[in-house]
């Protein structure tokens, strides 16, 4: 739809990741596969050979592997904040998914609609805000405390 | 949020620190011909609104003074005397203001895993609260780093391009999805020795 039409948040992160040290975000990963289906072609490569060295290269997430008597093969992941993402990996090879899964491992768990504004600061102004007395001389003199008469 | 070069005829974004003697008068930039070629057309914002005073000092009073703040900014700096920095970077073909601990968006992919760190080096000004350094038009790169880490490579919304002519009966509809790069600055820092 239109952007006006669909949801839309700002840019933030989860938990202020990378301040200090960079956390990957991705949970758990499961692959719901069947054994026998021919759409379970690619995933069941896929678990033969690449799933091992994903699972050890990225120490921080979960791999669930469970062949179940299924139509449609997919990848559940789930992420630190709670979001879970279902991808179907129907009759993909094994190098597609295997580019999925890095792709779902790079994301951080927050939805996938349109971002407002490409940056986000938690301190905007250093040198102080601009207003409209910013860099102006002052029209009248230099202001004393008024000095009483009857002195 | 850029920090735009200055244009000669333009006093807006003019710096103070351009030489006086290139202000002339406005009658005797008028009778200038347009063959010299250096001087911008004379425009509503060629010279502010207000009355142009003349300086009170003179030459020399000025040179001491430049001097003086130089000297106050480059002790500043060797004490460390600064608080929160901001800098302006040229980065994926824009320029953002940038301090410490903010996001940035870039709308495109970066050769660089998640986690890994990154030094912008186009830097065009950095500034603290009480001073900035202006660079002409980029800082020097033993004077100013400016540190970020890849925190997120995903990839945008699904955005919709339809074209559509009436009465033609042509319509086009494409689903764009763009590779997106999420850094977060983890600080800038400034010294007279840095590499």
């Amino acid at each position: 739809m239109t952007s006006r039409g669909t949801p839309s948040r700002f840019l933030r992160s989860v938990l202020q990741n990378g301040v200090g040290r960079y956390v990957c975000q991705l949970k758990r990963i499961s692959i719901v596969f069947s054994k026998k289906a021919q759409s379970s072609l690619g995933a069941r490569d896929f678990i033969e050979e690449g799933v091992v060295d994903y699972a050890n290269k990225n120490p921080g997430t979960v791999v669930y592997v469970s062949p179940q008597p299924c139509r449609v093969p997919k990848i559940v992941a789930e992420y630190l904040n709670g979001n879970v993402r279902e991808e179907t990996i129907t009759s993909k090879t094994s190098q597609q998914i295997s580019e999925l899964l890095t792709k779902l491992t790079n994301q951080s768990g927050l939805e996938i609609i349109r971002i407002r504004k490409p940056f986000h600061t938690d301190s905007p102004s250093i040198q102080g805000l601009w207003h409209p007395f910013t860099n102006r001389p002052l029209s009248i003199g230099p202001i004393r405390p008024q000095k009483p008469d009857s002195q | 949020m850029s920090a735009s070069m200055a244009y000669a005829g333009l006093w807006r974004t003019c710096r103070m620190l351009l030489p006086r003697h290139h202000v002339l008068s406005p009658a005797a930039i008028r009778t200038q011909s347009s063959a010299s070629g250096d001087l911008m057309p004379w425009t509503s914002l060629s010279r502010p609104p207000w009355p142009e005073q003349p300086s009170p000092y003179s030459a020399e009073e000025e040179q001491s003074r430049h001097a003086a703040v130089v000297s106050t900014v480059n002790q500043r700096i060797n004490l460390r005397d600064f608080g929160r920095l901001f800098a302006v970077v040229h980065f994926a073909g824009r320029q953002w203001k940038v301090t410490g601990e903010d996001l940035i968006l870039i709308e495109n992919h970066i050769e660089a895993e998640c986690g890994e760190r990154i030094r912008m080096e186009k830097v065009l000004l950095v500034g603290a609260e009480d001073f900035t350094l202006i660079g002409r038009p980029l800082l020097g790169k033993e004077l100013v780093r400016v540190e970020a880490t890849v925190i997120e490579k995903t990839e945008s919304w699904p955005k919709v391009h339809m074209r559509f002519w009436k009465r033609h009966r042509f319509q086009r509809k494409r689903i764009i999805i763009q590779p997106q790069t999420v850094l977060r600055i983890n600080g800038i820092e400034l010294a007279p020795r840095l590499t």
